[in-house]
C-alpha cells in the first residue's frame, strides 16, 4: 500500500527507529497559522488546537490526512478527533472537509469515528463552524462549550 | 530628540526635509484619525506581516469592545481578503512592485468595521471581480450559505491549496452590508481593484 510506504519514509527520515514505525504518532508545534497537532496512534485519537490559516493548506494538512487515511485502515479501532480550533480560514475549511470524509466513509463501513468539537465559551464563531460542519456528517459529532 | 545632521551635510536641506516629513506624516495621522482607522498597510505584504496585524487587530477589537464574535468577524475577513492578493500575486507571477497590498481597517460612527483591501491586477481579472462582486452582493444570507456549501464541495484544480473562490463568499456571509468593489484606472492594462467589507 502506498500509504505504508509513505509513513514508514516519513519515520526513517525523522531518525525513528522500528518501535516508532509500529505506531507512528504525528506531533507537530503550533506556529501563528497552524494548530498544535498530537496525532496519538495507542489512544485513537486525533488532536488538533488552536487557529489555522497557512496559506497553503498542504503545509499541515497533508501529512495529518496520511495519518488519519493510515490509522483508519490499520489499525481496526475507532478513531476520536478533538479539536479546539478558534479560527478556520477557508482553505482550512476545505482540509477539514478531507478529513471529515474519510470518517464518513470509515463509519459508513463499520468503524467507529467521532468527533468532539471544543469551544471556547467566548467564540461563538467556533461553535458556529462546528455546527456547519456537523450538519453534513452521520458520525458521531458532539459540540461542546469550554470555559476559559 | 532633534537628530542632528552628520557633519557636513547641508544643514539647511536636512531641517527641510526634516519639516516637509513631518508636517506630511501629521496630516497623515490627522487623516488617519478623522477617517477612524485601527491599522493600515501598504507595502510588500508577507504571510508573517498577515499574521502580526490579524494578531494585532484582533486583540484590539477584542480588548476595545469585549466581543470575540466581532474580533473573530474582522481577523477572519482581513485573512481571506490579504491572503486572495497574496495567491493572486502568486498566481500572476508579480514582483513587486505589483505584488503588493493597500489594506485598511476602520471603525464606522455606528461601532461597525469596515475592511478594505486593494492590489493592482490585470484589467480582464479587475472585471471579473467587479461582477462577481456585484453578484455576490445580490444575494441574501441564505443564498450565501447554500453558494458556500456548493463551493466547499467542487472539486478543486490540480495543485491548487487555496480556498479558490470560497474565500469571497464567506467574507460576503459575514458582512453586515452588500460588498462593495471599485476599479481605478492604471497605465499599460491593469487596474487598481479594491474590495470593501463592512462587518
Amino acid at each position: 500500500m502506498t500509504q505504508d510506504s509513505a509513513a514508514g519514509d516519513r519515520r526513517l527520515s525523522d531518525g525513528f527507529g522500528e518501535v516508532e514505525m509500529s505506531s507512528p504518532d504525528l506531533f507537530l508545534d503550533a506556529t501563528s497559522a497552524t494548530p498544535a497537532v498530537r496525532a496519538d496512534w495507542r489512544a485513537g485519537c486525533l488532536r488538533m488546537v488552536g487557529e489555522s490559516y497557512p496559506e497553503n493548506t498542504y503545509e499541515i494538512f497533508d501529512q495529518i490526512i496520511t495519518w488519519v487515511e493510515l490509522f483508519l485502515a490499520q489499525a481496526g479501532r475507532p478513531l476520536r478527533l478533538e479539536l479546539e480550533l478558534n479560527y478556520l480560514n477557508t482553505s482550512s475549511i476545505r482540509a477539514m472537509i478531507d478529513i471529515f470524509d474519510r470518517l464518513q466513509e470509515a463509519h459508513d463501513a463499520g468503524v467507529p469515528a467521532s468527533v468532539v468539537w471544543l469551544y471556547d465559551a467566548r467564540n461563538p464563531r467556533s461553535a458556529e463552524m462546528g455546527e456547519e460542519f456537523r450538519e453534513d456528517y452521520t458520525f458521531a459529532f458532539t459540540i461542546a462549550a469550554q470555559d476559559h | 530628540m532633534v537628530v542632528q545632521p552628520f557633519s557636513g551635510d547641508p544643514v539647511v536641506e536636512a531641517d527641510a526635509a526634516r519639516l516637509t516629513t513631518h508636517r506630511s506624516l501629521s496630516s497623515l495621522r490627522d487623516f488617519f484619525s478623522s477617517e477612524q482607522i485601527l491599522i493600515c498597510f501598504n507595502g510588500p505584504i508577507s504571510r508573517t506581516l498577515i499574521s502580526e496585524i490579524g494578531d494585532a487587530l484582533k486583540r484590539h477589537i477584542h480588548v476595545s469592545t469585549d466581543n470575540l464574535s466581532s474580533a473573530m468577524d474582522v481577523f477572519s475577513v482581513y485573512i481571506e481578503m490579504s491572503q486572495n492578493i497574496r495567491h493572486y500575486s502568486a498566481a500572476r507571477g508579480y514582483a513587486e512592485p505589483d505584488a503588493t497590498a493597500t489594506v485598511v481597517i476602520a471603525e464606522t460612527a455606528d461601532g461597525r468595521y469596515v475592511v478594505s483591501a486593494g492590489n493592482v491586477v490585470e484589467t480582464p481579472d479587475g472585471e471579473a471581480m467587479l461582477e462577481r462582486v456585484s453578484r455576490l452582493a445580490a444575494l441574501d444570507k441564505q443564498q450565501l450559505k447554500a453558494l458556500y456549501k456548493e463551493q466547499l464541495r467542487q472539486p478543486r484544480p490540480a495543485g491548487v491549496s487555496s480556498g479558490a473562490g470560497l474565500g469571497l463568499i464567506d467574507v460576503a456571509r459575514k458582512t453586515s452590508a452588500p460588498l462593495q468593489c471599485s476599479l481605478d484606472p492604471l497605465n499599460a492594462g491593469q487596474v487598481f481593484l479594491t474590495i470593501r467589507a463592512t462587518i
